[in-house]
């Protein structure tokens, strides 16, 4: 997605002469042939994420479009308060740009693994929230959000799913309606093993790539089943409670470091998020309601 | 240190008067920053008027907590009535103890937390560079928010982008005299490659002087201040004076104090 993310970008520079980009060292030999066209407007600004996001914040109140980008936890958890008071308390927009998605470097230890910061930053009045699941829906997803002048987070991963879903930004795809007292839900890159697992079995799936605005309206068609949330993150399980009286289980995350290094994969696996260990619960799930 | 201007004491009088009736306000440090804020707004292109006017440099108060002090100079420049200094703080009011943008008029950036206000200037800075325009920007940070690392990455981004149009004025008042204190920040201004200037806090037209002075790169103003100058009962008593109201009695020694200053 980080292609993806510098081709969208570097077309919006195009034709935008408000859109800045802002790296915190990384992305930079990505970006340099659009810092070569645009010296002005093409920074690697160094490894001090808190003062990126605040500087975003500055070249917002002037009326750029800024885009902040760098790894993970660094720009996001690192970073929480900055995006509180910089963007969202004061309203300037600003595209928050993360790479390394949850279990992305894996092999790098528990310092780069980042999945609770979409539970996080939609707690942020005036925050969008989004987890594109691979490189077309990012591309939408920026497009259509990046001048707003709303502080918006996108969430880049090296491993994107490989279906192709019409995402839109705040709505939901009901990818399968199978009319089941089951409704797996679920959102970002984890679509693909979610699809592998599920597909021949009796069960509704919709699926996320905005995590805030939740779209309320898809969630409440299925009230009336009971729901299964998977996801290699915290954010979009909370995010589903905010309509009253649904009946929801998670498999996803648990309650420690993941540190067995290797990759995302054998993260997945190990935490029972590869096909298998996703079938393997939404089976059991189907089996406890009959 | 500068015989205190009619205006800069008008302007104490109302911290006093304001802190006294609405019960709220850090007043010592609202008195240290009186002459720089009065510089800033001396010196930077502003329309009371027209808040909003295109063309107006920026001033942004990074140590919000001074926000009574920058609320004064703010009204007596116009930007809304002086009455309105007595509902600081209080249900409703616009006026809280940290400044809000949205509410203020003439307030550029919603500050409170300290180590943000300089970072959102240095990215104001840097707008107007990419822009090619001629406005400038001005804030004012504590020396006791200079303990803050957001401080530091913001100036190293700024030297590194050789803001010349960004001021940031330390005001030098000693808080951290209880903590973790910088000795000199001059020196450390300098070793971030700011162009670097220290000045008595206190005069007016050597602020002014400082803040016009042209620079090659992100300039720095440490201002030598004393919390609470103007009373001595605050400036000796600043512990016990950090955020207090001064009952009636107090207040009519302090303005005594003050008048004798």
């Amino acid at each position: 997605m980080r292609k993806q993310f510098k081709d969208t970008t570097s077309e919006l520079a195009m034709k935008d002469d408000k859109v800045v980009i802002v790296l915190g060292d990384i992305s930079h030999f990505l970006f340099m042939p659009l810092q070569e066209k645009f010296p002005t407007r093409v920074y690697n600004m160094g490894i001090c994420e808190n003062a990126l996001i605040s500087v975003a914040a500055g070249l917002s109140a002037q009326g750029f479009h800024p885009f902040v980008h760098t790894i993970n936890p660094f720009i996001t958890e690192r970073c929480v308060e900055h995006i509180k008071d910089d963007l969202c308390y004061n309203q300037f927009g600003a595209n928050i740009v993360s790479t390394g998605a949850s279990f992305d470097y894996a092999w790098d230890g528990a310092t780069h693994h980042c999945y609770g910061e979409l539970a996080i930053l939609r707690l942020l009045p005036g925050m969008e929230v989004t987890q594109p699941g691979n490189r077309q829906e990012l591309d939408t997803l920026i497009r259509s959000q990046y001048n707003n002048g709303r502080p918006t987070y996108f969430r880049l991963s090296d491993h994107g799913h490989t279906l192709d879903v019409p995402v839109k930004f705040g709505r939901a795809n009901i990818l399968k309606d199978a009319g089941s007292k089951l409704t797996i839900m679920t959102a970002g890159p984890i679509l693909g093993n979610v699809m592998e697992a599920v597909q021949d079995l009796p069960v509704n799936l919709v699926y996320f790539s905005t995590i805030k605005p939740i779209d309320r309206e898809v969630i409440a068609r299925f009230k009336h089943t009971r729901i299964l949330v998977v996801h290699d993150a915290h954010g979009l399980q909370e995010a589903i409670h905010e309509v009253p009286d649904l009946s929801v289980s998670y498999h996803g995350l648990p309650d420690r470091f993941c540190v067995w290094y290797g990759t995302v994969h054998d993260i997945r696996k190990q935490i029972g998020l590869d096909p298998a260990g996703i079938r393997q619960a939404v089976q059991s799930r189907l089996a406890a309601i009959r | 240190m500068a015989a205190m201007t009619p205006f800069c004491r008008e302007i104490r009088r109302n911290i006093l008067m304001a802190s006294r009736s609405s019960g709220h306000g850090h007043i010592p440090t609202s008195f240290s920053v009186v002459e720089m804020i009065c510089a800033a707004y001396e010196t930077l292109q502003h329309d009371p008027k027209n808040p909003q006017w295109p063309e107006r440099d920026i001033f942004i108060l990074s140590k919000g907590h001074a926000a009574l002090g920058f609320y004064a100079v703010l009204a007596h420049h116009g930007y809304f009535p002086v009455e309105e200094l007595k509902t600081f703080g209080a249900f409703q009011s616009r006026l809280g103890c940290h400044p809000d943008r949205l509410k203020v008029p003439g307030v550029e950036v919603s500050t409170g937390s300290l180590g943000h206000g300089i970072g959102v200037a240095t990215g104001m800075a840097l707008a107007f560079k990419i822009a090619g325009s001629p406005r400038r920007v001005v804030t004012v940070i504590g020396d006791g928010e200079a303990n803050e690392g957001s401080v530091w990455e913001s100036m190293m981004i700024a030297a590194n982008l050789k803001l010349h149009n960004l001021t940031v004025m330390l005001d030098f008042n000693h808080s951290q005299v209880r903590s973790l204190q910088i000795p000199n920040p001059a020196d450390r201004f300098k070793a971030f490659c700011c162009d670097t200037l220290e000045v008595d806090g206190h005069d007016l037209e050597a602020l002014k002087t400082a803040l016009a002075k042209p620079a090659e790169t992100v300039k720095a103003v440490v201002a030598r201040t004393v919390k609470g100058c103007g009373c001595p009962t605050l400036a000796n008593h600043v512990f016990e004076w950090h955020r207090k109201s001064p009952k009636p009695e107090e207040l009519e020694h302090l303005m005594k104090e003050l008048e004798a200053a």
